[in-house]
């Protein structure tokens, strides 16, 4: 039998019980009964040595992968610091112990360019597109300080794609590139056979199979309709008022081309389809194919020109219908809002929802005032600002269909 | 009789009769496989495809000298594969060979234990001992979530209720290893539930053990260059990167072949046993097989 722990300064319980606490502060997932467990877990491994410990407390605590950089943050932040005092006597930097850790608080990053705004502080942190975050609940700044211990990219979530330096900018599109978009999906004309009785009897088939068995139908055979994902369509304004955007937007646009087989198109004086040139592996050659097919980058904006060619060259023979249509745009179009009412209209009855993007929108004070803008909306089911990593989650979500639909005035 | 206590006594014994069932776990995956056998809490592998998820689970049923059970989940499995079925093919004959001779034949013989199907959880829940059996429930992100907390439900009370015969109640409620490569977030009342594991992508020196043990004619200098050259391969952007099981796969080519040591040439000729995939073949064809085979002799 395992013997009681040899380190007899360490009661399981309390060690339990404290570290267990300062995990949940840092925004895992922790229900009281793993303290139990934990104290279980020493009990049969014996924690002697660093090692030891951590394994158990990993094993116990850690419950998805992704918060395995969190984990050993906090486990280092609390344990380093306590098994070995010798290590930090005297050092006004060494990571804090036990339950002193919501004094500390993580250097804000320096590298910001001058003149940028703060980032909103009281946004929880970014929750990676497509993990449910069943963890954003705790409160905001040590929590802070153990997530930029975590991860130095970390910091590159709240920030709005303008404000960041061409370096911060290729690491965030490398983040960005892994966003998998997908769509609501719809029932196709197609049966499938299913394995579960409380589908439709295929009757043709289980008739067929009978003949096999001398006229017992002995197994029974069900179908369903199939399901299939809706077509996703993604119209990208890539005029001189995006700009600072536009590059963290088509990479966005090409890990959907290549990946959710998703059609992409770019406008701003004309509307150039870019799917094909899009829809290659390599992000970079991709970008470079589609900057020499459109022509037109950083001009001016006709918005209800480009979405009345959308719908007439493409749309109307199919590529819209039932599909999730995303309009990335600031809105602010050289043409008359009643000719983008009229085009927005069209779209409405062609498209199965309409999500608008507009990296303004998270501007304080933004309202959606200007003529295009104003009159684009009443169509649209989302609207969101886009203009952050984190951001970009909102985005994900409003093509699920996760997002209410907004309240128009 | 032996008891699990007595075979597995600390996570240091566990990891030397691993080692003797020549699968090499490090300290973590011990520490797991250990907690979970003893706590009898199920416990959740995930990791890359080929870093042993499965293996773990059967090195471990052959320690303990018992039986595993292995139920591989995929997309729409229901009860009836994982639990029990009535053999309905059978009791349709067993009513008409009663026909023809005339014998009457009442409900319940149908519904006896002779016309049960057993599946693997139910197998591993009637297992009578002396130890616990292994049950891996292979790759369950793959199967529907309703199907998980049914699983979750069973096992939990180690019962099962067949409602023609009664409760079947385990004796010995079995050591539950779960295998998951990602393809779904598994829902958060399993996670709860169970120990969790991560298995890291070994580093060079243990992927040459393993390919030694795995590939027993192949020469230690082999393996070892081998092992470099993957770990350079792995560090490209490739949509498949390859795993242990490559790794084995070109070792026992390259020991085939004949060749001792690691060349550009010999690289180029053995790259379909690595890379599996059209891109990741120009990727790395662009490199060149004398860069993979630098790695090794760098």
């Amino acid at each position: 039998m395992a013997d009681r722990g040899l380190q007899p300064s360490i009661e399981a319980a309390a060690l339990a019980a404290g570290f267990s606490t300062a995990l949940h502060r840092a925004g895992l997932p922790v229900s009281p009964d793993r303290a139990a467990r934990l104290a279980e877990a020493l009990r049969l491994v014996p924690p002697t040595d660093r090692a030891a410990l951590y394994w158990a407390c990993r094993v116990v605590f850690v419950s998805q992968q992704q918060h395995l950089a969190r984990f050993d943050a906090v486990f280092s932040a609390v344990f380093d610091g306590r098994l070995d005092p010798a290590e930090s006597r005297g050092d006004p930097n060494a990571p804090p112990a036990v339950g002193s850790e919501t004094r500390t608080k993580a250097a804000p990053p320096t590298n910001r360019p001058a003149g940028a705004p703060e980032p909103q502080p009281d946004r929880p942190p970014a929750p990676l597109p497509g993990a449910d975050s069943a963890d954003g609940d705790t409160d905001g700044p040590e929590r802070d300080a153990i997530l930029a211990l975590a991860s130095s990219d970390e910091h590159l979530h709240e920030m709005a794609f303008a404000d960041l330096d061409p370096e911060e900018l290729d690491r965030l599109r490398q983040l960005v590139a892994r966003i998998v978009l997908s769509t609501p999906t719809r029932s196709s004309r197609r049966r499938h056979p299913s394995p579960h009785s409380r589908d439709r009897l295929d009757v043709a088939r289980t008739v067929r199979a009978a003949q096999r068995t001398g006229g017992d139908p002995i197994t029974l055979h069900h179908a369903r309709r199939r399901q299939t994902p809706r077509r996703l369509v993604l119209l990208c304004d890539v005029s001189g008022s995006m700009e600072p955007y536009t590059r963290v937007f088509l990479t966005l646009l090409q890990g959907a081309a290549s990946g959710a087989r998703a059609e992409a198109f770019v406008f701003s004086t004309h509307l150039t389809r870019l799917t094909r040139q899009l829809a290659l592996r390599d992000p970079d050659q991709a970008l470079a194919q589609a900057a020499a097919t459109a022509t037109d980058w950083a001009g001016g904006t006709r918005l209800a020109a480009s979405i009345r060619r959308f719908i007439d060259d493409f749309g109307r023979r199919g590529l819209a219908r039932g599909a999730v249509i995303v309009l990335f745009s600031d809105g602010w179009a050289q043409d008359d809002p009643a000719d983008v009412d009229a085009q927005m209209a069209r779209l409405r009855r062609l498209a199965h929802r309409i999500v608008w993007v507009n990296p303004r929108k998270a501007a304080a004070g933004y309202r959606p005032l200007v003529g295009g803008m104003a009159a684009a909306l009443p169509y649209c089911d989302a609207f969101v600002s886009g203009h952050s990593y984190a951001a970009l989650a909102d985005v994900a979500a409003a093509i699920r269909g996760d997002l209410h639909p907004i309240d128009h005035p | 009789m032996v008891t699990v206590p007595e075979l597995v006594p600390s996570v240091g014994a566990l990891q030397r009769a691993l080692d003797a069932e020549d699968y090499l776990a490090d300290e973590g995956l011990a520490t797991a496989v250990f907690l979970a056998v003893r706590m009898r809490q199920p416990l959740l592998l995930e990791g890359e495809p080929g870093v042993g998820k499965t293996q773990i689970a059967k090195a471990l049923a052959r320690l303990l000298n018992t039986e595993l059970f292995r139920l591989q989940c995929y997309e729409g499995i229901s009860a009836g594969e994982a639990l029990y079925e009535w053999n309905y093919p059978r009791q349709l004959l067993g009513i008409r060979l009663a026909e023809a001779r005339g014998v009457e034949l009442a409900e319940t013989e149908l519904f006896g234990r002779d016309y049960l199907l057993r599946r693997p959880l139910l197998q591993a829940i009637e297992h009578p001992g002396p130890r616990p059996a292994v049950l891996l429930l292979d790759e369950i992100d793959r199967a529907d979530a309703e199907f998980e907390a049914f699983t979750f439900e069973l096992l939990a009370e180690a019962a099962v209720t067949i409602p023609e015969l009664g409760t079947v109640t385990a004796e010995h409620p079995p050591i539950v290893i779960l295998t998951s490569n990602r393809t779904r977030d598994l829902h958060d009342a399993l996670t709860r539930r169970c120990l969790y594991h991560w298995i890291d992508y070994p580093g060079p020196e243990r992927i040459a053990q393993i390919v030694r043990r795995r590939v027993p004619s192949s020469s230690q200098a082999l393996a070892t260059e081998a092992a470099a050259a993957i770990t350079r391969l792995r560090s490209l952007d490739l949509v498949k990167p390859p795993g242990i099981a490559e790794a084995i796969d070109w070792v026992s080519a390259l020991t085939v072949l004949g060749i001792e040591q690691l060349s550009g040439r010999s690289v180029e000729q053995t790259w379909g046993s690595v890379l599996k995939n059209r891109d990741d073949l120009d990727v790395a064809a662009a490199r060149g097989g004398a860069w993979v085979a630098e790695a090794a002799h760098g």
